[in-house]
């Protein structure tokens, strides 16, 4: 079963057009990296998988269903790249909140916090306002929600900015953990090695189409690594 | 793992209530509601007025009905104004800093979201006008013995009108800036509350006026309608249960109408 169907779908926001007559699936337990430059219409992709916006043209199904539809949504967990934390709450509260939103059982909350917190080293800040977090802490605290209630779809954007290089390491096993459960991911990012080493499948965006697609040793040439062949693709699409 | 709506409702609203609670308005709306408390204590200190009429005293137990009247409307008006302004950016704000996109990607729907934040203003608007209603109430019928029963009616058509102004202050709130909505709050609320005034003083109206009295929601006169009973004579405006039909039917109008505008929303970045 796919976990997201675009079919054809085109995204104007005014006289800018973001996605242009896109069509792909992401099949359950696969994970999917997106490539492309700023601006190239990833961020708009991954809202149109969340109902956050609509298409101008075509349709976005989510496991089945119209994203906008809250059952769709059923454990899909999302971290954005431009991530807003309540600074007033403490990382347990929020964590809480967002355990309750996903769905988790009132008496399995606490033991899922719990684990969140080990898997993503937020222990001994568990108690501590989000507020008061660093730029990496805010992100492992994003990492931990999205965690939460064993998400059967993960979607990522950007998810290691404002992580030093052990949190980069970090996620990226974090996400791999996920993998091994069956958890289908779709990753935007601009860094091409954390999405080779973590993603299955690649699609390179350019200018709101796709402009390639398909398993990383599909894309890249003999004696090319993965940045040449983004860059050569880019150059010609 | 499906999540029970109501127990997201609940955790959602307990979110908004604290983030309306933390807000630095409400320290400036408790002063000014203790300040109005004493204002209306003053008001009220000379109990039953008593006037001379050619040297013989006469009492006059209306003008103590007509005192309790503006005091209780005046006050439940301003309960209505500070739920729009609350409510003039608790969900608006979320949106425009990113905080609700979180909470959105969850298996909640909008309606519960925008409903909940809402709620959250609503609490703050309702436990103000509680006390300021309440309190004059209590005042009022201490010193000049006006009927209780008629404040809890009061009441009913003050949160009905709140919930009113304050879920279509919400749905401004998202297509308009924050100080635009608040400019339409005030200049709403005021105008129906000036020809609400009007049309109870016998003042004959016509154009937009008469359109706002007669089919606008009835801020003013559902107030005024509900503690009439403290005129003596009894002074009650044209048909109480028609007023009370209109003033609900604004209050689900409004709600309706916010759900509908936040469901077809794009929601920011």
């Amino acid at each position: 079963m796919a976990v997201v169907e675009f079919a054809g779908v085109t995204k104007q926001f005014g006289s800018r057009t973001a996605l242009r007559d896109v069509s792909f699936t992401l099949p359950e337990g696969s994970a999917l990296g997106l490539l492309g430059p700023n601006g190239a219409g990833k961020t708009t992709a991954l809202r149109l998988i969340l109902g956050f916006t609509h298409p101008t043209a075509g349709s976005v199904r989510l496991r089945g269903g119209s994203p906008g539809e809250p059952e769709a949504r059923t454990g899909v967990a999302y971290l954005p790249e431009r991530l807003r934390l309540p600074g007033r709450m403490t990382v347990r509260h929020f964590l809480r909140l967002h355990g309750t939103l996903a769905g988790v059982e009132a008496a399995h909350v606490a033991r899922e916090i719990d684990a969140v917190l080990a898997l993503t080293g937020l222990e001994d800040r568990a108690d501590d306002r989000i507020g008061d977090l660093s730029k990496g802490l805010s992100q492992r605290v994003g990492f931990a929600q999205a965690f939460l209630g064993h998400p059967e779809f993960l979607l990522l954007d950007e998810p290691t900015s404002g992580l030093d290089p052990i949190g980069v390491r970090d996620a990226r096993d974090w996400i791999q953990v996920a993998r091994s459960r069956g958890c289908t991911v779709l990753m935007s990012s601009h860094i091409l090695s954390e999405v080779e080493r973590v993603c299955d499948r690649i699609a390179i965006v350019n200018e709101g189409r796709i402009a390639a697609a398909g398993r990383v040793e599909e894309l890249v040439e003999p004696g090319e690594s993965l940045e040449d062949a983004f860059v050569r693709v880019v150059r010609a699409s | 793992m499906r999540p029970n709506p109501v127990q997201s409702f609940r955790a959602l609203t307990s979110e908004a209530v604290n983030d309306a609670v933390r807000r630095r308005i409400v320290a400036a709306i408790a002063v000014v509601s203790l300040l109005s408390l004493l204002v209306v204590d003053g008001c009220t200190q000379c109990g039953t007025p008593t006037i001379m009429q050619n040297g013989v005293p006469v009492e006059l137990p209306e003008v103590a009905g007509w005192t309790g009247v503006v005091i209780f409307s005046v006050l439940g008006l301003w309960a209505m104004v500070l739920a729009g302004i609350l409510a003039s950016d608790h969900l608006s704000e979320p949106l425009a800093d990113g905080s609700a996109v979180l909470v959105l990607a969850r298996p909640v729907s909008r309606s519960t979201f925008a409903l909940a934040r809402l709620v959250g203003a609503l609490v703050i608007a309702f436990a103000t006008g509680a006390v300021l209603l309440g309190g004059s109430t209590a005042l009022l019928h201490a010193r000049n013995g006006v009927a209780i029963g008629a404040a809890l009616w009061g009441g009913l058509a003050c949160a009905t009108g709140a919930t009113a102004v304050a879920s279509l202050a919400m749905t401004a709130s998202l297509f308009l800036p924050r100080i635009a909505t608040l400019f339409c709050v005030l200049a709403a609320v005021g105008a129906i509350a000036v020809v609400n005034a009007l049309s109870l003083f016998g003042t004959e109206l016509s154009g937009v006026s008469l359109l706002l009295d007669r089919f606008g929601p009835p801020l003013g006169t559902s107030m005024v309608s509900a503690v009439a009973g403290w005129i003596a004579p009894a002074e009650v405006p044209a048909d109480p249960v028609a007023i009370a039909i209109r003033a609900v039917a604004w209050a689900v109008a409004g709600v309706s109408l916010l759900v509908v505008c936040f469901r077809g929303r794009d929601i920011p970045n």
